[in-house]
């Protein structure tokens, strides 16, 4: 009888405990249900629609999200550098390529919670479009440091992980049909502090 | 051993349950989050202010931003609004650089998107009601609601958001501006 109880307890509680679990974890990790991957880059064209997935539609609830609209914009999210490894506070970066058509850009380093990265300066740590310089052949090369760089200098400060939160606004891309050959800038590690 | 051979069994069995029920409960609740979540953006903003209110979403205003409005090159405002009470209006007077206006449900599900391009000189004047208010409107459209856009959202409740890019320090003060003399009011009909 009590050995009955036992495996009836254990049940309920793989159930409970195990079912919890799981949908906090699935709704945890960045990479989610539904994302579109275009090199370093993740986006989640769907989030905050109502054609989105369940996952989609939970994080939107618990995050408080008010996702961008299509005809708004899109935003891609980077989490590793072009070799694979976790993008790092403390190095510096050269992000290099084209962008897709779009009426402007906006790029940040953001810190684990997708905000911008305290720079403690009155320098942000964001880049837009319009004030980038560009190469001869319209492609941009941005150097992501602490130390000031010439060119295009996006700053960053302290230490730990990091994201680049790359947004395309009023642009074609986010129309998903658009999306199939779009190529994005590469994140090319340059070097650590230490 | 045969008792032993038994239990294993019936540990397995408790366990091979477990694992199905946690199945079950894993949909159950992924279903649930979005209908008890008190930590969605109607939630947080019905924290901040009334309806028909505007409400900053940036840090820019003072105070922790309500709901976190990523871009940093980018000031927002939002109001909550209710079809039911009737149709509401949105206007921002002045000319920046770019805005964008996004219509959410309860559930902060996007339900309608557009940006200066489609507005008439860029002027942001836009009215929210439901397709049956649309009809109503649509017989004898007043004066005053001609150059608005009109957007239809079968919603009751919903959230209605102003995005404007601050390009550099300088337009802060423009942009700042803009959105604070933005309004959000229930239109009589």
């Amino acid at each position: 009888m009590l050995k009955n109880a036992f495996l009836m307890l254990l049940s309920l509680a793989i159930a409970i405990g195990g079912g919890g679990a799981s949908v906090w974890y699935a709704l945890k990790i960045q990479d989610g249900v539904g994302a579109i991957r275009i090199g370093q880059w993740t986006a989640f064209p769907d989030i905050g629609t109502p054609a989105a997935d369940p996952y989609s539609k939970a994080r939107v609830a618990r995050e408080g999200v008010l996702a961008l609209g299509r005809a708004e914009g899109l935003s891609f999210v980077a989490e590793n550098d072009a070799a694979g490894d976790q993008l790092k506070r403390e190095c510096t970066y050269r992000i290099e390529g084209g962008f897709p058509t779009a009426r402007f850009w906006t790029l940040y380093a953001a810190d684990q919670s997708l905000g911008v990265v305290e720079t403690g300066k009155s320098r942000l740590a964001a880049l837009q479009s319009y004030e980038v310089l560009r190469q001869p052949d319209n492609s941009v090369i941005i150097s992501v440091g602490h130390h000031p760089m010439p060119g295009n200098w996006l700053l960053t400060d302290g230490s730990g992980r990091m994201y680049f939160v790359l947004t395309f606004y009023d642009t074609p891309i986010a129309s998903s049909t658009g999306l199939s050959d779009v190529s994005l800038p590469r994140i090319v590690r340059a070097g650590c502090d230490a | 051993m045969r008792s032993l051979h038994a239990a294993l069994r019936r540990l397995l069995h408790a366990v091979l349950l477990g694992l199905v029920g946690a199945g079950i409960v894993h949909i159950i609740v992924l279903l649930l989050v979005p209908e008890f979540s008190e930590r969605d953006a109607w939630s947080r903003l019905s924290m901040a202010s009334d309806l028909y209110r505007m409400n900053r979403l940036d840090a820019e205003a003072g105070g922790a931003p309500v709901v976190k409005s990523v871009d940093p090159l980018f000031y927002a405002t939002a109001c909550r609004f209710d079809l039911e009470e009737g149709m509401v209006r949105i206007k921002a007077p002045g000319n920046v650089p770019f805005w964008s206006v996004s219509v959410y449900d309860r559930n902060g599900h996007n339900v309608y998107s557009f940006n200066d391009h489609t507005a008439t000189d860029g002027k942001l004047d836009a009215v929210v009601l439901t397709p049956a208010q649309m009809i109503d409107v649509r017989k004898d459209l007043p004066e005053n609601l001609q150059g608005a856009i009109f957007v239809e959202a079968p919603i009751d409740e919903g959230i209605f958001v102003i995005r404007s890019f601050v390009p550099d320090e300088s337009w802060k003060p423009i942009v700042s501006r803009f959105l604070d003399q933005s309004s959000c009011e229930l239109q009589d009909f």
